[in-house]
C-alpha cells in the first residue's frame, strides 16, 4: 500500500470544471473583443503549382476590405518551420499542396471575407503531383522542394543481420500500410490578435506551445521575441497537432500589418488540408526467429509520406525507427526509415509521434510468426520481452522499467481468458486479440528538455502556480496542483493556476512528449523546497528568530516553543511589506550517463520508457465485414497514479481514438482529386462505437527519478490498440490485415476470395 | 433583414437578423451565448452546436435563425440556476468525463434530454443519446458514467 497522501492518487475534481460544463470557458473563438475583424485564409486549390500572378486588386475594392496581405508584405522572415525552414507563411512562387495559404484577408465582416476571398486573381501553372512516398523517390518523380525529396533517413542497426539471418529457421516478409489520420481535436486552430493596454502586439494562441509561437510571430513580423505578448486561451484538445505555428503567424501578421485586431478560426476543412496529421507509413519486415519462438532478427524498411512540408516529419521518423522494436529483445536488428516528401496535406507530430505506425507492424508481424510456429501468441511474447539489463537498439539500457512486462503479459493472459469465454451474438464470430507497447517520454538525449515554472503565495495564503507550459485538456494542470499541494502539505483546492501569458509566466517548455507531469512536477517540487525555505526565513525576519529555530509543516511555520502559525499570516504580512513570497525553478530531463553508452547509432534516442498492453475482443460480422470491439482491458505502467480518473481519461481516450484509427479512418485522396477533408467522410468513433465494457488497469513501478514516481502517460494508451484490433479480428475470421483502417470492405472481400 | 421574436434561457427578445443566418450564428454572435460551440463546419456532424428549440434537440447551426421565430431556446447558459451547476453539469466535472470541454456543452445537454424523457436509462441508451456529439478527448465512457451519476442526483432530488 502506497503512504497515506493529502490527495496524490485522488480523482480530484479540475478546476476548469466549472467554467467548461457551464459553458463559459472561453476558447480563441469566444474571446469578446470590439470591433475585432475577421481574418480568412486564401487556399490553394492546387497539389502543385507555379503561381504566375496575384492580383489582390479587386478585392481591395470590396466594402468592408481592411486588407489583403500577401507575401511581398511581409516584414521579417518569409520562410518557417519548427525544425526544418522549409514553409513559406505565404506562398510565394509555388504551392506544394491542396489549403497551402497564398493569403490574408482582413475584412469587417463575414459577408466581406468570403467574397474577398472569391475576388482576389491568383494565375497558376499547375505542376504534376505525388501522393506516395515510394514513388517520390524514383527518377523522375516530381520535385516537391530543390533539395529532393527524401527529407531524411535513419539507418539503425544492432548486431549482425546477416549472421542472424543465418541462424533463423523461420523467415517471414510482410508489408504493412498505415493511413494519414487527423488529430480531429473539436476545436479547430484558431488565433486572436490585437494590440493590448500599452500598444504590445499580443496574440491569444490555442497552442501547445505559445513561446515558440511567439518567436516565428516576431520572427515574421520583424520584431524581437520581447515585443510580442502570447497568451494561452483555453484549448480545445490538440495530440500534437497543435505544435504548429502556422495559423498563429498568420493572426500576428495580420494584425501587425493592418493595426486592428483580428481573429482566425479555421474551418474544419481548413484543419484537415493545412495542419499537421499522423504520418502514413508503408513497413515492410523480414523477420527472423527459431522454431521455438525466439525472435533472432529483423530488418525493417519504413517509408513514411510527411506531406509537403518538414513540420516535426524528421523527429516522428526517428521515434518510429526507435520504436519498432516494441518491447522485444531481438539482438540483429537493423531499421532504415525514409522520410519522404509529397504534395500531400503535411504531417507531423500527432499523439504516439510514430509509435502507432511501428507497433501495428510490429505486433501484427508477432502474430503472423506465431500462427505460423502454431503458437500462442502470448508464449511467443514471453520468450522475446525485455529484461532491465538489455539495452535497445539504440544503445540505451532498457532499466527498471522492464519488470512491468511479466505483470502485464500476466493480467493480459487473465483478461484474454476471461473474455475468450464471451459468446458472440448470433450472426457474429468472436476474436480476442492483444497487443503489448512501448512508449518513450520525453524529447530525447541532448535535446534541450527543461521546463521552468513559478510558485507564489497569494497574500491570502492561496498557492499560485504559474504554469509555463499549456493545459490543452488532458488534466495536466490538475495534476500538477496536486504535486503541488502534496508537497507543501496543503489542500488541493487552495492551488490556483495562472494560464500562460508571456508577460508573467516563465518559460515551461512544449506541451508534448507524454512528459509534462514527470517534468512539470519535478520543477514544481523544486520550486516548493525553495518556496518553503523563503518562507521560513521570512517568518524568522518577522519573528526575530533564528531560521534554524523554525520549521515547516503542512501549511503551517512551527514556533521553537511547539505553537504554529499558518502560513496566511506570513503571507498578509508580506503582502503589506510589498514582498511577494514565490520561488521559480528549472527541471531538465536527466540524461543519466551510466545508461548511456558513448556510440549512440541514432543522434538523440530517448531515454525512458513504459509499457502497456491492450487486449480486446471483437464481433465480426462475416457477410458484411464489419468489426465491433466490444470488450476492452487497457494495462498500463503509469509509474504513480497522481489523478485516477485523470488518469483513466488518458488511457480510455487515447484508446477510442486508436479505434478510429484501426477501423475507420483515411485522409485519403478522392477520385475526384480532393482530399477528405469533413467530419460527413472523415469518421471518428462516436459513443454507440466504444467497447461495451473498457476496463483500465493501472500498475504503479515507480520511476524513481519522476514526482511521486511518475511516468508518462498521454500517449501510451493509444498505441498497442490497431494491432490488438487487427489480431482479435485474425482470431474471429482468419483475416489477417495488413492495412489499416481495416473496413468492412477489405473483411468482406478477403473472405470471399478465401 | 427581418424580426424575429425568440426567447433565449427564458429572456423574450426581439432581435433583427439576416433571413439566410443559421440560429448558431445568431446565438454566438449576437446574443454572445458561446457556450454553444461550432466544430465541424456548420455540416450538422459533430453536435457541438446542440441546442433545445421548443424543448427539442436540435444542431443549430441546421437551423435557420428565422425557424426559431416565436419559439423558444435552451443553451448551456440556461441550464445552471445562478452560480450554481445543474446536477448534469455537476456530474460531468465529477466523474472526469471533462477533458477539453469543447463538446461538453453538447453533450451535457444531448445528456438533458434522455433525462427528461427517460429518468433511467441503460448504458446503451446513454451511448446512443450521446452519439451525436463528437468528442475526442474521453473515450465517452466518463461521460456514460456522468449521466448515471446524473441519474441518481436527480432521482434523488424529485
Amino acid at each position: 500500500m502506497p503512504p497515506e497522501t493529502i490527495t496524490i492518487g485522488k480523482s480530484e475534481a479540475r478546476k476548469d470544471g466549472w467554467t467548461k460544463a457551464s459553458g463559459q470557458a472561453l476558447y480563441v473563438g469566444d474571446i469578446p473583443i470590439k470591433h475585432v475583424c475577421i481574418g480568412a485564409v486564401l487556399r490553394s486549390p492546387h497539389h502543385h503549382a507555379r503561381i504566375l500572378a496575384i492580383d489582390p486588386s479587386p478585392a481591395q475594392m470590396i466594402p468592408g476590405v481592411v486588407a489583403v496581405i500577401t507575401a511581398k508584405d511581409i516584414p521579417g522572415e518569409k520562410i518557417h518551420g519548427p525544425l526544418v525552414q522549409d514553409q513559406p507563411v505565404l506562398a510565394m512562387d509555388i504551392v506544394r499542396h491542396m489549403g497551402e495559404p497564398i493569403a490574408l484577408v482582413v475584412t469587417e465582416d463575414k459577408t466581406a471575407a468570403e467574397k474577398a476571398l472569391a475576388a482576389i486573381q491568383v494565375e497558376y501553372e499547375p505542376l504534376p503531383a505525388v501522393f506516395d512516398a515510394e514513388k517520390a523517390l524514383q527518377p523522375g518523380a516530381p520535385q516537391v522542394h530543390p533539395g529532393g525529396n527524401l527529407l531524411c533517413e535513419y539507418d539503425v542497426s544492432d548486431g549482425d543481420l546477416q549472421e542472424g539471418f543465418s541462424q533463423a529457421e523461420v523467415i517471414l516478409e510482410e508489408t504493412f500500410q498505415v493511413p494519414r489520420i487527423s488529430p480531429a481535436y473539436l476545436e479547430a486552430e484558431s488565433s486572436l490578435a490585437y494590440f493590448d493596454e500599452d500598444g504590445t502586439l499580443t496574440v491569444v494562441v490555442s497552442s501547445q506551445k505559445p513561446f515558440d509561437d511567439r518567436h516565428h510571430i516576431a520572427m515574421t513580423c520583424g520584431l524581437q521575441d520581447e515585443q510580442v505578448r502570447v497568451k494561452s486561451a483555453v484549448v480545445g484538445g490538440a495530440f500534437g497537432g497543435k505544435e504548429d505555428s502556422e495559423l498563429h503567424i498568420l493572426a500576428g501578421l495580420a494584425a501587425w500589418i493592418t493595426k486592428r485586431p483580428v481573429r482566425f478560426l479555421n474551418n474544419r476543412w481548413e484543419s484537415f488540408l493545412a495542419h499537421p496529421k499522423r504520418h502514413p507509413a508503408t513497413l515492410h519486415y523480414k523477420l527472423g526467429a527459431k522454431a521455438d519462438g525466439t525472435l533472432i532478427a529483423l530488418e525493417a524498411l519504413v517509408h513514411m509520406d510527411t506531406g509537403a512540408y518538414a513540420s516535426y516529419g524528421p523527429a516522428v521518423g526517428g521515434l518510429l525507427t526507435e520504436m519498432v522494436q516494441g518491447a522485444y529483445h531481438i539482438p540483429n536488428l537493423r531499421v532504415l526509415t525514409r522520410v519522404v516528401y509529397t504534395n500531400s496535406p503535411y504531417s507531423g507530430a500527432m499523439r504516439g509521434f510514430g509509435s502507432p505506425q511501428a507497433h501495428f507492424a510490429t505486433e501484427s508481424m508477432l502474430d503472423i510468426l506465431a500462427s505460423r510456429l502454431a503458437m500462442d501468441p502470448l508464449e511467443l511474447r514471453r520468450k522475446n520481452i525485455l529484461q532491465p539489463e538489455d539495452h535497445f537498439f539504440t544503445r540505451v539500457q532498457v532499466g527498471d522499467t522492464a519488470r512491468s512486462l511479466p505483470l502485464i503479459l500476466a493480467h493480459a493472459d487473465q483478461a484474454r481468458q476471461r473474455l475468450r469465454q464471451l459468446p458472440a451474438a448470433p450472426g457474429k464470430q468472436s476474436g480476442v486479440g492483444f497487443a503489448l507497447s512501448l512508449q518513450s517520454m520525453g524529447l530525447g538525449h541532448r535535446v534541450p528538455d527543461d521546463s521552468t515554472n513559478r510558485l507564489e503565495w497569494s497574500p491570502e495564503g492561496r498557492l499560485i502556480v504559474y504554469l509555463g507550459s499549456p493545459e490543452l485538456g488532458q488534466g495536466m494542470q490538475t495534476a500538477v496542483e496536486q504535486i503541488a499541494a502534496e508537497t507543501l502539505g496543503i489542500p488541493y483546492q487552495i492551488v490556483d493556476t495562472i494560464d500562460v501569458d508571456s508577460r508573467i509566466s516563465p518559460n515551461g517548455g512544449v506541451t508534448c512528449a507524454s512528459r509534462m507531469t514527470y517534468l512539470l512536477g519535478n520543477s514544481v517540487i523544486l520550486a516548493a523546497h525553495k518556496l518553503t525555505e523563503e518562507t521560513l526565513n521570512y517568518a524568522a525576519r518577522t519573528l526575530n528568530l533564528p531560521r534554524a529555530k523554525l520549521e515547516y509543516r503542512l501549511g503551517q511555520v512551527i514556533l521553537p516553543d511547539g505553537r504554529q502559525m499558518p502560513v496566511s499570516e506570513f503571507c498578509g504580512r508580506a503582502a503589506e511589506d510589498g514582498i511577494v513570497l514565490g520561488a521559480s525553478a528549472t527541471f531538465s530531463f536527466p540524461y543519466p550517463a551510466e545508461r548511456t553508452p558513448e556510440h549512440l547509432p541514432i543522434g538523440m534516442p530517448h531515454m525512458m520508457h513504459a509499457f502497456g498492453a491492450n487486449v480486446v475482443r471483437v464481433e465480426v460480422d462475416p457477410e458484411l465485414g464489419t468489426v465491433e470491439v466490444k470488450d476492452m482491458v487497457a494495462i498500463h505502467d503509469v509509474g504513480r497514479v497522481i489523478n485516477r480518473a485523470g488518469v483513466e481519461g488518458q488511457v480510455e481516450g487515447g484508446a477510442v481514438m486508436a479505434m478510429g484509427y484501426a477501423l475507420y479512418e483515411d485522409v485519403c485522396l478522392k477520385e475526384n482529386q480532393r482530399w477528405v477533408d469533413s467530419f460527413t467522410e472523415y469518421l471518428i468513433p462516436t459513443a454507440r462505437d466504444i467497447p461495451e465494457n473498457i476496463e483500465v488497469i493501472l500498475l504503479e513501478l515507480p520511476e524513481l527519478s519522476g514526482p511521486f514516481g511518475v511516468k508518462g502517460i498521454a500517449e501510451m494508451g493509444l498505441v498497442p490498440v490497431a494491432p490488438a484490433i487487427a489480431n482479435a479480428v485474425f482470431e474471429a475470421v482468419g483475416v489477417r490485415a495488413r492495412e489499416l483502417p481495416i473496413t468492412p470492405e477489405k473483411i468482406a472481400l478477403s473472405l470471399v476470395e478465401g | 433583414m427581418l424580426t424575429i421574436e425568440i426567447t433565449v434561457n427564458g429572456t423574450y427578445q426581439q432581435i433583427q437578423t439576416a433571413p439566410n443566418r443559421s440560429l448558431l450564428d445568431l446565438l454566438r454572435d449576437d446574443l454572445g451565448l458561446t457556450g454553444v460551440k461550432d466544430a465541424c463546419g456548420q455540416e450538422g456532424e459533430c453536435g457541438a452546436c446542440t441546442v433545445l428549440l421548443d424543448g427539442k434537440l436540435v444542431n443549430s447551426c441546421l437551423v435557420l435563425a428565422a425557424q426559431a421565430d416565436g419559439r423558444e431556446v435552451t443553451t448551456i447558459e440556461g441550464l445552471q440556476q445562478l452560480e450554481r451547476l445543474h446536477p448534469i453539469q455537476q456530474a460531468f466535472v465529477e466523474a472526469g468525463a471533462v477533458q477539453c470541454g469543447y463538446c461538453t456543452p453538447g453533450a451535457i445537454l444531448s445528456a438533458y434530454d434522455l433525462l427528461m424523457h427517460t429518468p433511467h436509462p441503460s448504458d446503451e441508451q446513454i451511448r446512443e443519446a450521446l452519439s451525436g456529439n463528437l468528442c475526442r478527448c474521453t473515450g465517452y465512457t466518463k461521460m456514460v458514467a456522468a449521466v448515471h451519476h446524473a441519474e441518481k442526483e436527480l432521482s434523488h432530488a424529485s
